[in-house]
């Protein structure tokens, strides 16, 4: 048994240094002399760099270190998933992109078309992170006002088509969201290997599409025996209704040589944290049922970074540095894999890593972290079997 | 303006070529080291360096049920030919107009705004049927308008609300930096009053299709009047199939062998450059030149006759 590692390509930018907070890799924020992809050169002109150089820079990185591929997020302000899975397509040669969608958004046959012409461009590297939608105003800026539960139905009947027409070349479906009469993906297409699919959401709705339509289960890192209970309870219920889950987790690493380093970015990371930010995440709202498993902790009200420690090597304040889940893993790089390693003890069959600086990151948890893994894990596999 | 010139990548023209469970099998006798990475994206890249090479301005890629998706096709291409424009069709059934919209701002900003976007003309009942989109004939227009009067207003104010009948937005639009992007140029076709009408309202480009210079002509004389009724400016483009040779009889013979589209020019380097100099002067600034095989086509045509076209345009020109 192998355990899967992806990385993550930040579609909002980067930051050069997790201590400091400006975007000064891609053009969220305004060029100066420090900004790159795009920069200034010398003469203060546009230097010719897109982002895309820089997302280039970060896939190659993580193909080269040993991560299978990268999840490609998705926001009203990132730039997107499908696009960029196809301009780095060719230059890659092992890099998997895993899209981040929510299946209200396109037409399922047509989208099993790009998805199997995206196959088709990167020789089937393309998988995705099926996303049903937080809700909210976010959802009414998409042009989405489908209710929760609606939703979900939605998506069980968009990946009905979308695997019908991908498997048949004489598909008809009568849904109370989508209808298709005799279609089909003609053959060189079909010939692609249906993408996986990672799942998130924790409410009944999205357990039931789950189990239906899922390979992996996607959580955002909780508290261990928080996340050991839902991953039991996810393989459980999916059990009952007749599917079988992989679990995975997404978490951000600040990993170093020692653990002092690695607390000291957080601290220097804390500190420059502005009260525009707090603000920021105090205004979040929508009707995620994950989200709201994570909204008991604040941190945004916290006024001493240690008070986000909450379990050895886990700091809770993760969303005050960078857009994204407030939980990740702090310490050495000896203790960063003793975390993931309990991880995967408690039932975790894949990862999707990430650090800031991503590029930087990605070399560093490859090569430091990557490696150390299994000691624990290895073993009790081994006892096992 | 000077003539923007495409050469067509049609993804489902030559379909054997790369593809490797279609492609012939070599005898034996021939050791044959070609690698599963090799696919059919490695001919479309083939193709669109030609058109580069041989000084295309840019590809248009018609969408075709039975190949691969234009949009993917086009940004797999698009970094490794950076000059070229790409004007990748699609049919406006394919999904949110907002998300369409956020695609093709990706899509700009990575690539230096080289993006155009052609909507494709709706296609019958039962295809649409078969597509997943039930809508009934006579709202497709309604539709098309909706989805580029939304997809442009997301892209341009902020906040948008839209409420239409296919399509509904609240308090959206596109920050920045992603609002920076320009929109794509937006390429309309067809030939009925209500195409002619959309693009009135909508289009940066309208093509047509090949026709005698007098019916081109009436064409675009009326949409220009709609265009300028609407408070717009609409360029006008064409999809020109030709059979272009060294000399007439040889093309001669050539149309004879094989299926020609209709309204293909046939005839030497010199008379295909001069009936199409001859359009050009009617008004068409957007000019889509297809030709089979692609990829041959793409060096024969760019090399013979793009240089005697351009020549022509030049003079012209001069001599107004």
């Amino acid at each position: 048994m192998a355990i899967d590692f992806h990385w993550r390509l930040p579609t909002h930018g980067c930051h050069s240094s997790i201590r400091t907070h400006n975007y000064d890799r891609g053009d969220w924020s305004p060029a100066d002399d420090h900004r790159i992809a795009p920069g200034l050169d010398a003469n203060g002109e546009a230097d010719g760099h897109a982002y895309i150089d820089h997302l280039a820079e970060i896939a190659k990185a993580a193909e080269s270190v040993g991560f299978l591929g990268g999840l490609i997020p998705s926001f009203p302000n990132t730039d997107d998933p499908w696009v960029i899975s196809p301009l780095l397509a060719r230059e890659t040669k092992a890099f998997r992109f895993m899209i981040a969608f929510q299946p209200g958004f396109g037409n399922p046959v047509q989208v099993a078309r790009a998805s199997a012409s995206l196959q088709r461009a990167t020789g089937g590297r393309s998988l995705f992170n099926i996303i049903t939608g937080g809700g909210g105003p976010a959802q009414l800026w998409w042009g989405d006002s489908f209710s929760h539960d609606d939703r979900y139905g939605r998506t069980s009947e968009w990946l009905d088509v979308f695997r019908g027409v991908w498997n048949s070349d004489d598909f008809s479906y009568k849904g109370r969201f989508y209808q298709v009469e005799h279609g089909g993906l003609p053959a060189q297409l079909r010939a692609e290997e249906f993408p996986e699919m990672w799942f998130s959401g924790s409410s009944e709705a999205a357990l039931q599409v789950a189990a239906k339509h899922a390979d992996y289960y996607l959580s955002w890192l909780e508290p261990f025996a928080q996340l050991a209970d839902k991953f039991a309870k996810v393989k459980e219920r999916t059990a009952e209704l007749g599917g079988e889950q992989k679990c995975a987790i997404r978490v951000d690493l600040v990993a170093r040589k020692t653990e002092e380093e690695a607390w000291y970015e957080i601290r220097r990371g804390f500190e420059n944290v502005s009260e525009a930010t707090r603000d920021q995440w105090r205004a979040r709202a929508g009707d995620s049922v994950g989200a709201a498993r994570l909204a008991a902790l604040r941190p945004s009200e916290a006024s001493r970074w240690e008070d986000l420690i909450i379990a050895p090597n886990l700091w809770g304040g993760f969303n005050l540095l960078r857009g994204g889940p407030s939980i990740g893993i702090v310490g050495s790089y000896e203790q960063c894999a003793e975390r993931l390693d309990d991880l995967i003890r408690l039932g975790a069959d894949g990862f999707i890593l990430a650090g800031t600086p991503h590029l930087e990151e990605a070399w560093r948890v490859g090569e430091e972290v990557l490696p150390l893994l299994g000691h624990n894990a290895q073993a009790l596999l081994e006892a096992a079997e | 303006m000077t003539t923007q010139i495409y050469w067509q990548l049609d993804a489902s023209a030559e379909p054997h070529r790369s593809e490797p469970s279609l492609r012939a099998a070599l005898p034996s006798l021939v050791r044959d080291l070609r690698k599963p990475t090799q696919n059919r994206y490695d001919y479309y890249a083939q193709i669109a360096q030609a058109a580069a090479q041989t000084g295309f301005d840019g590809l248009f890629l018609p969408h075709r049920r039975e190949a691969d998706d234009t949009r993917i096709v086009a940004a797999a291409l698009a970094r490794e030919v950076p000059r070229l424009r790409l004007i990748a069709q699609f049919p406006a059934s394919s999904g949110s107009a907002v998300y369409a919209a956020k695609q093709a701002v990706s899509f700009q900003r990575a690539t230096g705004n080289r993006l155009g976007w052609a909507l494709a003309p709706d296609a019958d009942a039962e295809t649409r049927a078969a597509e997943g989109d039930f809508l009934p004939g006579d709202e497709l227009d309604d539709r098309l308008d909706e989805f580029l009067t939304v997809a442009r207003g997301v892209h341009g104010q902020r906040p948008f609300t839209f409420q239409g009948k296919h399509f509904e937005v609240q308090n959206g639009g596109f920050e920045d930096p992603l609002n920076r992007a320009a929109f794509p140029a937006v390429f309309l076709e067809g030939e009925r009053e209500e195409d002619l009408g959309l693009s009135a309202r909508h289009a940066d480009v309208h093509l047509f299709g090949p026709g005698s210079p007098e019916h081109l002509a009436g064409l675009i004389e009326g949409l220009d009047g709609l265009a300028h009724r609407a408070g717009r400016q609409v360029a006008f483009g064409l999809i020109q199939p030709i059979l272009a040779r060294e000399d007439a009889d040889e093309a001669a013979r050539d149309a004879a062998r094989s299926t020609t589209a209709p309204g293909t020019l046939v005839g030497s380097w010199d008379e295909v450059a001069e009936g199409l100099a001859g359009r050009i002067a009617l008004g068409i600034s957007h000019l889509v030149l297809t030709a089979s095989p692609q990829l041959e086509q793409a060096y024969a045509q760019g090399q013979q006759l793009l240089p005697r076209l351009r020549a022509r345009l030049s003079a012209r020109a001069k001599a107004a």
